[in-house]
């Protein structure tokens, strides 16, 4: 057995022996107060048993260790349905921006420490009303004020806002350079004064991400991460964080295991639906893609063991799973009839149609939407030519709004 | 086996492209489509001189042991160049299934010879619709073959099949050498496969394999041809891929590149994980030879690679816009390539009928 398969197979058993107080059995009926109190004993179950923080420093309190045994874990962790998402944001991406780039050491640790223990949630203030795909388009500024800073203006779809402490902020600094010039990189205390976070209540039923209005928000300049007009570069580090996190080629919606038992089940001209060539193509075709995805996922991870770095090709994991779910979930209800209307909005859309339906198109939208990444695709692997921009080379403040 | 080509590995994939795209270029293959029986004898000579047709044969029988990724890294780039005779895989399969099936005497007879590529093998296990029919059409009794296998690929050129029979009532896989047969031409729309139905009458064959293994060894036969045709098809479909890139950065429409407007560049994005998908689920497939789940890994690969290569180059040319459909520019030898790729060694619905019956454990 490699280290890695020593590492898979001690990271399982743990796994295996947490399900009893923090799988899915154990959470049922839980509000989300009550849910998110689990999730940070689990956190903190997994701080001290050595799985958080797995491919950080250790002088952050980290492990030390790699990036593929952190891959390897969460691949691990993503089969019991665990209560980690709470902390995904915070711990993917804000927490190890603060490590880089967060001046005041002493302050980064205690913040790292009591992140990687569920103790304190950080989310990330990117997207705006009129700033998604166009992460340099954002409006909420800072004024210099005093010998610090005073923030205005408004997020959206920000994860979990509700219960973090501290946020990673992008702000225009200055309207008058061209847009993605003017942007600074700051963290916020989301209890200051001015702060207000409204959640969101999405289509599935649930509220987990938020509007956060900034009014007169003020902030000292030792909260500034970047340097003055800097911010857009450190935004970007922040995106390319987790170049390889760990994949599911079932977009995060049911098995295909499940899509066959439910074909066995149901009957279609009084046969089972199984024995249906239109049944039986689906069936193929997702297998066929599922399996390449698996296959590029397995090929990624050998060039990692090998210390090589993996092809892009990694980047279709998300754009080719979450559709063909979307559409398997569509046919998985068609398939049941008069028998598919019926909804539960605390199913779990790893195992319920409906919620994998209703909810999966936010997988193609967050985290870069279906258009963008065939832009990025185009672009940066296939050396097309970058869309039409109007807005290069124009000033922030005298592009048409 | 690793998925994870090594060094030996990459250097026959840069090799295999060196040569063949140095040696086939599309005017030598436009004029095979306008007569029938003949194929590009330069890529078979190509095939014979660097030693592909031993490649993933015994050493005991002139082969050179290496197997299905070896052999896929060079029908990716046969792919690409549209260079690959059909022997490339019908030899293939019959090497094989003599290798796996047959006796002492038979392997000693036949294997020197597909090693080498002087003998050519063709496999000829269809009947129409079905890939391989529960009752076949050719029928063995006292060791001769009577009946039509159709649509045999490289049949038209081969000097042995490997014959898919109904024995009375029991399926058999038998070799038959082909000077005993007729050979009625197939005129098709990608003639240099040389596609023919072969026409038995008390033609003599030796049996490989008789009563139901039969037929569990035709399907492994096919699986391992499947598996070569995909990566054929894969690569079909990555140069399909990249020439409508570069169509794309360089032709201008309403004063900028095509390559600009989503609508094109959406469309090769989509290719590009057509393409990708193709290819992770060859070498996944090509890695697990040998293993229970090979079946359903090479009937995997299949279908990604017929997406992949008929989408590829049914797009290739929409973007190429009027050009794209001339007979001088070429692109349609691959629109026809990937029709005739993907009906050989078994048609989608097959390989779908494959898959799900795998993976559920129980027949239609």
């Amino acid at each position: 057995m490699s280290n890695l398969e020593a590492y898979r197979a001690k990271a399982a058993a743990w796994l295996e022996s947490m399900v009893p107080t923090f799988g899915k059995e154990a959470r049922k009926g839980l509000s989300v107060e009550e849910d998110l109190a689990v999730g940070r004993k689990y956190q903190r179950a997994k701080f001290d048993a050595g799985y958080a923080g797995i491919n950080w420093p250790t002088e952050f309190g980290g492990q030390g260790l790699g990036h593929l045994e952190k891959v390897t874990f969460d691949t691990e962790e993503m089969k019991h349905g665990f209560p980690s998402f709470y902390f995904g944001i915070s711990l993917g991406m804000p927490i190890p921006v603060l490590m880089q780039f967060g001046s005041d050491k002493e302050f980064v640790k205690e913040r790292v420490l009591k992140a990687l223990k569920g103790e304190e949630i950080w989310c990330q203030l990117f997207s705006e009303p009129a700033g998604g795909s166009d992460l340099a388009g954002l409006r909420t500024r800072a004024e210099a004020d005093g010998n610090g800073w005073k923030i205005n203006g408004q997020k959206i779809w920000t994860s979990w806002a509700q219960y973090c402490d501290y946020g990673v902020i992008v702000v225009r600094t200055d309207p008058n350079v061209v847009k993605h010039k003017g942007l600074t990189y700051f963290w916020v205390d989301m209890k200051a004064p001015g702060v207000t976070v409204r959640p969101i209540k999405l289509v599935g039923g649930d509220s987990h991400v938020n509007e956060v209005f900034f009014d007169d928000v003020k902030i000292t300049d030792d909260h500034r991460m970047s340097p003055v007009g800097g911010g857009f570069a450190v935004a970007i580090a922040t995106l390319m964080i987790e170049r390889y996190v760990a994949t599911d080629s079932a977009g995060f919606g049911p098995h295909l295991d499940l899509f066959v038992d439910l074909a066995k089940e149901v009957e279609l001209n009084g046969k089972p639906a199984i024995e249906d060539g239109r049944i039986r193509q689906q069936i193929a075709r997702n297998f066929a893609m599922r399996s390449g995805l698996q296959s590029i996922t397995a090929r990624a991870m050998a060039m990692m063991q090998a210390g090589m770095t993996p092809g892009p090709e990694g980047s279709l994991n998300k754009l080719v799973a979450v559709r063909s779910r979307q559409k398997l979930s569509e046919l998985a209800i068609d398939l049941q009839g008069s028998g598919g209307f019926g909804y539960d909005d605390h199913a779990s859309q790893k195992e319920d149609w409906t919620s994998s339906w209703i909810n999966a198109p936010t997988g193609r939208i967050a985290g870069g939407s279906d258009e963008t990444l065939l832009n990025t695709i185009a672009e940066k692997i296939l050396g097309l030519p970058q869309d039409h921009r109007p807005d290069k080379g124009v000033p922030f403040n005298q592009i048409p709004a | 086996m690793s998925i994870l080509y090594d060094e030996g590995q990459q250097a026959i994939a840069t090799e295999s492209r060196r040569v063949l795209e140095a040696r086939v270029n599309k005017d030598e293959l436009l004029p095979l489509l306008e007569t029938t029986g003949r194929y590009h004898d330069g890529f078979w000579t190509t095939a014979k001189e660097q030693g592909w047709t031993a490649l993933a044969l015994p050493e005991a029988y002139g082969g050179l042991d290496l197997g299905l990724i070896e052999l896929g890294l060079i029908a990716h780039q046969a792919g690409r160049s549209l260079s690959g005779a059909p022997f490339l895989t019908s030899s293939f399969g019959a090497a094989k299934a003599i290798e796996l099936y047959g006796s002492e005497e038979q392997k000693a007879k036949y294997l020197p010879g597909l090693a080498s590529g002087e003998t050519i093998g063709a496999v000829a296990f269809a009947s129409g619709a079905s890939a391989l029919p529960a009752a076949p059409a050719v029928t063995l009794a006292d060791n001769r073959l009577d009946g039509t296998a159709t649509g045999v690929s490289g049949g038209l050129a081969a000097d042995i099949a490997v014959v898919f029979a109904n024995s009375s009532g029991t399926p058999a896989l038998v070799i038959a050498e082909l000077a005993g047969a007729r050979r009625n031409t197939i005129d098709s729309f990608d003639n240099s496969r040389l596609f023919a139905d072969l026409v038995f009458q008390a033609t003599p064959a030796e049996t490989l394999v008789a009563g139901d293994a039969a037929r569990d060894a035709a399907l492994h036969v096919l699986a391992l041809q499947a598996v070569i045709t995909a990566h054929e098809q894969a690569g079909g479909a990555e140069v399909m891929m990249e020439i409508a890139r570069d169509y794309a950065v360089t032709r201008k429409a309403f004063g900028q590149p095509i390559g600009a407007f989503q609508s094109i560049k959406h469309r090769i994005a989509e290719l590009y994980g057509h393409v990708e998908l193709a290819r992770a689920n060859c070498i996944h497939a090509a890695s697990r030879e040998g293993q229970a789940d090979f079946v359903t890994a090479a009937a995997a690969a299949r279908l990604s690679a017929t997406e992949a290569y008929d989408t590829a180059s049914r797009d290739c040319v929409q973007i190429h816009g009027g050009m794209g459909v001339t007979w001088e520019l070429g692109l349609h030898l691959h629109t026809r390539r990937a029709r005739s790729l993907a009906i050989e060694q078994g048609n989608l619905f097959f390989w779908e009928d494959v898959l799900v019956d795998r993976l559920t454990g129980e027949a239609a």
